[in-house]
């Protein structure tokens, strides 16, 4: 048993430690420590600079330009990201859509849409829910209509982040409305811009606009652009949800906002023995969230794949996110602070996306207890 | 990083989990311990001694697992770490051997798991010390031939080994709730060697301190074991049992709650291993006060979580003194508290915490300012 770094481990540590001080814009640090919403150019220019050095592709084939990093220097990396309020990429191109297109999608296809996801030209978005389709996603309604050549898209995607600047989205479609639930679904690239798809904000709790609806009326998609087989989009959905709900935690993220809430109390001067014992109670369910972690990542280096057991990060992460952001608005009464409330009411949905707990729970009982 | 166990350490594990699947209530197990080498985890080299924290938790877990409840860590954890950060390797060889048996006496009525809250006194007289004052709840206090008393020397507190039997102790032994054997015991004008101290005269605080850390991670080890076998035979009970015409582990609202179990289980043995490990790194004593305070809190709350909710999803049967879980139940509940209950160690942590410091968690360094 050795739960230490290697020499090497620390070296890359100091090594992206020191890149973010010196590449990450200032006003975009401002921005992420504020906990203010970033905007789209901050997201590009930000990816322009990790595209430069290399650091985009965390979990790419070397091949295809990953970076090739270890599961604990992917690790590392996100901490330091963290630790330096830089911002983390969008991951509907980098983690979603592209590891799906290296598994199942063509040569024609790597080559149309790799590069760009790598080089940040191109913006990705998710389109799985539907507004009668949530923890149910196989019960989807979008239908996607073979016509000679082409796909007619007909069908309402729902809760998509990022819609508004996204070039493009791909989308779960029923291609075969009579075969089984999960048979007759297919994976499709859709550009953005063809005629009939529109993009309506979906103002949420917090006054944030980062979500959208996506209609798409009569849509037509060359057959190309099918990722996989016809009827094959289950199994991408699932390799995909896999790699979405690793990174859900945001440790490191929480480590820093309990600092900033220490923070708070001191220039407030609020000194409460049971707000105290509170902030010390999560925190420490946030040091055992760590070394479970770690474990995981252990797990991981020795070879094995992210098991079930990444259903503890996604549930207790976000509870301890939901957790802190609570106690901050508790610290400091009422109507006290700009971005606290926001904050509280923004981070509601992490225990909702990326398969709500409940549905995490579904997991862990049939997978890891076999109940 | 690496969790694997060394062959070493896995030996260990399975040597206690034959042990401890075997019949081992009742009869005195002691000298089985001190010929199977497990009394010297921990011990220095040249007492033969081997191991340390990681394999203490090894141990300490199968023992969890398999209700197996004696007083190692009021013995080799606690007394053997008092004993060799004080150097007092003679005593320690004895103990090693099986040969003395001690026992600490710290706590003071009314102390609330405070070790510094000390009114027992130790007045110089001549060579000789002489000790006046009342210990509650002493483990293992009716078997000891030594007993290890923490008392004030002018304001600073120094540790004392004491006969047993010395003229002017009483002790009043009773069971406690998991059968544990345990003993108020009173010290009335004690007259001992200032040999006898243990550790430097005024620094019997931070060694007592540091022990108790010991012994803390230790049962946060024993907490794991006796909760995941709880979490496993309460997942193979709803599978057997019917009700409906189904079996009840098939209802969601017992999956979720068995969901739930599982999670606090794996924080719970995080934390079990970050104190091993806290222990192992010979952190300063604030970190280490964070680190196993952290621990203990999960462990019992955890422990306490997973613990009722056994005896809930086994219904009636979890009541039942002849089936296992309740005894399993009734040692988490003692686990939970020995050495500090939640709320101590959560004051703990948070004073610690006051105290800025670096972060304990592993490799989490200092964030960039």
């Amino acid at each position: 048993m050795d739960l230490a770094f290697s020499p090497e481990e620390r070296a890359f540590r100091d090594e992206v430690r020191e890149f973010i001080a010196t590449h990450l814009p200032d006003d975009i640090r401002r921005t992420v420590q504020a906990g203010d919403h970033l905007q789209k150019d901050d997201y590009a220019r930000w990816h322009r600079i990790l595209h430069e050095k290399g650091w985009v592709a965390h979990n790419w084939p070397k091949e295809y330009g990953g970076t090739g990093w270890t599961p604990v220097q992917r690790h590392i990396y996100y901490e330091e990201i963290a630790y330096g309020w830089a911002p983390r990429l969008l991951p509907f191109g980098l983690q979603m859509v592209a590891p799906v297109i290296i598994e199942f999608g063509n040569d024609e296809q790597k080559a149309r849409y790799l590069p760009k996801i790598h080089s940040g030209e191109e913006f990705w978005c998710q389109g799985y829910s539907e507004p009668g389709s949530g923890s149910d996603l196989a019960s989807l309604s979008t239908r996607a209509e073979r016509k000679g050549e082409s796909y007619i898209i007909n069908g309402t995607k729902t809760w998509i982040t990022a819609a508004q600047w996204a070039d493009w989205i791909f989308v779960l479609a029923r291609t075969d409305p009579s075969a089984k639930k999960q048979e007759g679904i297919s994976f499709i690239l859709v550009d953005m811009k063809t005629p009939g798809v529109t993009v309506r904000p979906i103002e949420t709790i917090d006054g944030g606009k980062e979500i959208n609806e996506v209609h798409l009326e009569n849509v037509e998609v060359p057959v190309a652009n099918l990722v996989g087989t016809e009827g094959g989009g289950w199994t991408i959905a699932k390799f995909l949800l896999e790699h979405e709900r690793t990174g859900t935690a945001g440790i490191a993220t929480c480590f820093q906002m309990l600092e900033q809430l220490d923070e708070l109390l001191e220039r407030e001067s609020v000194d409460d023995r049971r707000l105290r014992e509170r902030i010390a109670s999560v925190e420490i369910e946030l040091e055992a969230l760590a070394f479970t972690e770690l474990r995981t990542l252990a797990a991981e280096s020795a070879g094995k794949r992210p098991g079930p057991e990444s259903s503890i990060l996604k549930i207790k992460g976000t509870e301890i996110q939901q957790a802190i952001s609570e106690l901050a608005l508790d610290a400091l009464g009422p109507y006290a602070e700009r971005h606290l409330a926001p904050k509280y009411f923004n981070y509601r949905k992490t225990s909702i996306y990326a398969g709500s707990n409940e549905i995490q729970k579904n997991i862990i009982a049939k997978r890891i207890l076999k109940l | 990083m690496d969790f694997t166990l060394s062959p070493e350490q896995l030996l260990i594990k399975d040597s206690v989990a034959r042990f401890a699947a075997g019949e081992h209530a009742g009869t005195d197990k002691w000298p089985q311990f001190a010929e199977l080498g497990w009394l010297a985890i921990g011990a220095p080299d040249d007492l033969g001694g081997f191991g340390g924290p990681l394999e203490t938790l090894i141990l300490m877990e199968q023992f969890g697992r398999g209700l197996v409840v004696s007083p190692y860590v009021s013995q080799v954890v606690l007394a053997g770490t008092l004993l060799r950060l004080a150097d007092r390797t003679e005593l320690l060889g004895r103990l090693v051997e099986g040969e003395e048996r001690f026992a600490v006496a710290y706590e003071e009525p009314h102390a609330r798991y405070d070790a510094a809250q000390v009114a027992t006194r130790a007045v110089r007289d001549g060579d000789d010390y002489v000790i006046t004052g009342d210990k509650v709840r002493v483990l293992d206090a009716s078997t000891a031939n030594t007993l290890i008393v923490s008392a004030r020397t002018g304001d600073e507190i120094t540790l004392f080994a004491v006969p047993a039997d010395a003229p002017g102790i009483a002790r009043e032994p009773y069971a406690a709730e998991d059968g544990y054997d345990v003993a108020d015991v009173r010290f009335k004008s004690v007259r001992v060697p200032g040999a006898s101290a243990i550790g430097p005269v005024g620094g019997g605080l931070e060694l007592l301190e540091h022990a108790l850390d010991h012994a803390t991670a230790a049962l946060c080890a024993e907490g794991l074991g006796l909760m995941s076998l709880m979490l496993e035979a309460t997942v193979e009970y709803t599978k057997q049992r019917h009700q409906f015409g189904v079996p009840i582990g098939s209802f969601q609202a017992l999956q979720h709650r068995m969901a739930e179990m599982f999670i606090e289980v794996e924080l719970a043995r995080s934390m079990a291993y970050f104190a091993a490990m806290t222990l192992g790194e010979e952190k300063d004593a604030v970190a280490r006060r964070r680190g196993i305070s952290a621990a203990k809190v999960q462990v019992a709350k955890s422990g306490r979580f997973v613990g009722q909710n056994a005896i809930q999803l086994h219904g009636g049967i979890g009541m039942s003194e002849e089936y296992k879980v309740g005894h399993y139940f009734k040692r988490m509940t003692a686990v939970e508290r020995l050495l500090g209950d939640a709320d101590f160690h959560l004051a703990r942590y948070a004073a610690a915490r006051g105290a800025k410091g670096a972060k304990t968690q592993a490799g989490t360094p200092a964030p960039v300012a």
